[in-house]
């Protein structure tokens, strides 16, 4: 078995665009990722030193830490393709 | 050499193309906060604009208010808002909100959350929440975000608006209740003082009664527990939520005793507890006065059967004595339980009140003569006396009757009686006279028939004498004024 897709979210404490982004994920997750992801969301309101990992400059910004290359996708994940695509999970 | 020198190509490019993805996010409006390094550390800045100021804004409203974004996304609801609808703020989210509503509403809903992203909208909803049906008014009016649009909307309980207005009807309902009933309502509160009292209730009531307690406002005795139960017992328990029902007492009030039958219940504005407790008191005057009057007429019914059996026992007994033989006798006892009878019948007819001396001698001769016919003369027997002074007369009026009718005056056409009033005589007592004229001539008789003893005994203290006149019977009747006599 292949092991799971690490997600980093990175989100502003509750902007709208925080919330969006973490609603959006729920269901990317669900619909598309079902078993085979792990997520965590950090709120860098709350601790903004965890933005220097990942270099975060923009929120929301969903990180793919694994399986590698690590790839950002930055924005509410509305467009449901577009994050598949970064993802590399379409068709999987 | 720099950072970015060390690089390889796919690393640049992969850098090159976060940075324009970042610009155009920002372009874009997906993302509403940025992290700037700061001299010491990172620092987040929201891009809301007043997005802060709209929750610390919307958190000091008295109604419910939330924001939406654009998708109809539930971004943020007040404290309010989670009261009204029974949800905690982490509970409350967009689905729980509209689970709480049916297709119509529903549909209500989400096209006000669409036209309210353009111009100020009202919508009605129906839902229910927190244990209640409630009637919701939503204005939604648009709302930036900084870069994000959405939608402010407050939710309007009306319920409680209506339930208001149906109390205040309500109160206005009750008082005018309060206000028509006849009983004596009073009404305490949990401490058992008068709170308020109807104006019957104000007639027996000491002076300002609001606010006494109850034993203090009204001053009840219990004619079965008088020294062991007090009005403010009554309250005690109705308040404790134990009804009181139908004890029978007196109020006594600055111009009178009342006889009252009190009732107490506790009082239930809402919930379980009690309130305080409602006391009635129904006025019992007229029924114990007709219980009185009850009561008398069957003791008094009861000694005249008692009586009258006796004097008929007497009357068979002396009658037998006297006659001799059986013809004689029906006759004789006949005649005198009719005269009995006919006193009773007039006595009925007057309700045993006011019967009248004329009237029981009118009902004596009436088988023989009318008063109109000329041969009998009535004079100042307009005299009202007690029953048993009436049935005693009739008896006698029987006995001087028949002796007439056998032997005096009515046993020819042109006999003749006159009735009158002598005066009174010392001590009082009243004085008729039985005198009979142009009769036969009359002897005396060789013994004392009953009717003459019957005649002698029957006015108790009072009495009468026979003189066998030749002219005629003459019979002196004396009435003992004292008791007998009603005018």
């Amino acid at each position: 078995m292949a092991d799971p897709i690490k997600l980093v979210l990175y989100v502003a404490g509750e902007t709208p665009k925080s919330l969006a982004a973490i609603r959006n994920l729920e269901r990317i997750c669900a619909e598309h990722l079902a078993g085979k992801y792990k997520v965590e969301v950090i709120d860098l309101k709350k601790q903004p030193q965890l933005a220097r990992e990942h270099g975060i400059v923009a929120i929301p910004t969903l990180v793919k830490e694994l399986p590698v290359p690590i790839r950002k996708i930055i924005g509410d994940l509305s467009d449901t393709p577009k994050v598949l695509v970064h993802l590399a999970v379409e068709g999987s | 050499m720099s950072s970015v020198a060390a690089l390889s190509r796919a690393e640049l490019e992969a850098r090159l193309e976060e940075a324009e993805d970042t610009l155009r996010a920002i372009r874009d409006g997906e993302i509403d906060a940025l992290v700037v390094k700061g001299r010491d550390a990172e620092q987040v800045f929201t891009l809301e604009g007043g997005g802060q100021s709209y929750r610390t804004f919307m958190e000091a409203m008295d109604v419910g208010a939330a924001a939406f974004d654009q998708d109809g996304q539930l971004l943020y609801a007040n404290q309010a808002l989670c009261a009204l609808l029974g949800e905690s703020s982490t509970s409350l989210t967009g689905a729980a909100l509209i689970g709480l509503l049916d297709a119509v509403n529903q549909a209500t809903f989400r096209r006000l959350l669409t036209q309210a992203l353009h111009e100020r909208r009202s919508a009605e909803i129906h839902l229910r929440a927190g244990g209640a049906d409630r009637s919701i008014l939503l204005t939604g009016t648009p709302l930036e975000f900084g870069v994000v649009r959405g939608v402010a909307i407050t939710f309007t309980d009306m319920s409680e608006r209506e339930q208001a207005a149906a109390a205040h009807e309500s109160e206005r309902l009750a008082r005018a209740i309060l206000a028509s009933a006849n009983e004596a309502v009073i009404v305490c509160d949990r401490a058992g003082r008068v709170t308020h009292l109807n104006g019957a209730a104000l007639r027996i009531c000491s002076e300002s009664p609001i606010g006494k307690s109850f034993a203090d406002a009204v001053e009840l005795t219990f004619a079965e527990a008088s020294d062991l139960m007090s009005g403010d017992d009554i309250v005690t328990l109705a308040t404790s939520g134990m009804p009181v029902q139908g004890l029978e007492a007196a109020v006594r009030s600055s111009s009178a005793v009342t006889d009252v039958l009190i009732s107490a219940a506790p009082l239930m504005v809402s919930g379980e507890r009690t309130q305080g407790c409602v006391v009635t008191l129904i006025n019992l005057s007229h029924r114990k006065a007709a219980e009185r009057h009850q009561a008398l007429l069957m003791g008094e019914l009861d000694h005249r059967v008692k009586n009258t059996l006796t004097m008929v026992m007497a009357i068979c007994a002396r009658t037998a004595a006297h006659e001799r033989n059986i013809e004689d006798f029906q006759k004789a006892f006949s005649g005198r339980i009719q005269a009995l009878a006919a006193t009773h019948t007039l006595l009925s007819n007057a309700s045993w009140q006011n019967l009248k001396i004329g009237d029981v001698l009118g009902a004596e001769l009436a088988p023989y003569a009318t008063q109109s016919s000329g041969r009998i003369t009535t004079e100042g027997l307009d005299v009202a006396v007690d029953p048993k002074t009436a049935v005693s007369l009739g008896l006698v009026f029987h006995e001087l009757t028949t002796n007439a009718v056998k032997y005096g005056a009515l046993s020819v056409p042109g006999g003749k009686i006159s009735v009158r009033r002598l005066g009174t005589a010392d001590g009082g007592a009243l004085l008729i006279e039985w005198q009979e004229r142009e009769g036969p001539l009359v002897t005396s008789p060789s013994s004392s028939g009953f009717g003459q003893t019957l005649i002698s005994r029957s006015l108790g203290s009072g009495g009468a004498t026979l003189e066998f006149l030749p002219t005629g019977v003459v019979c002196k009747i004396s009435i003992p004024r004292y008791g007998n006599l009603q005018a």
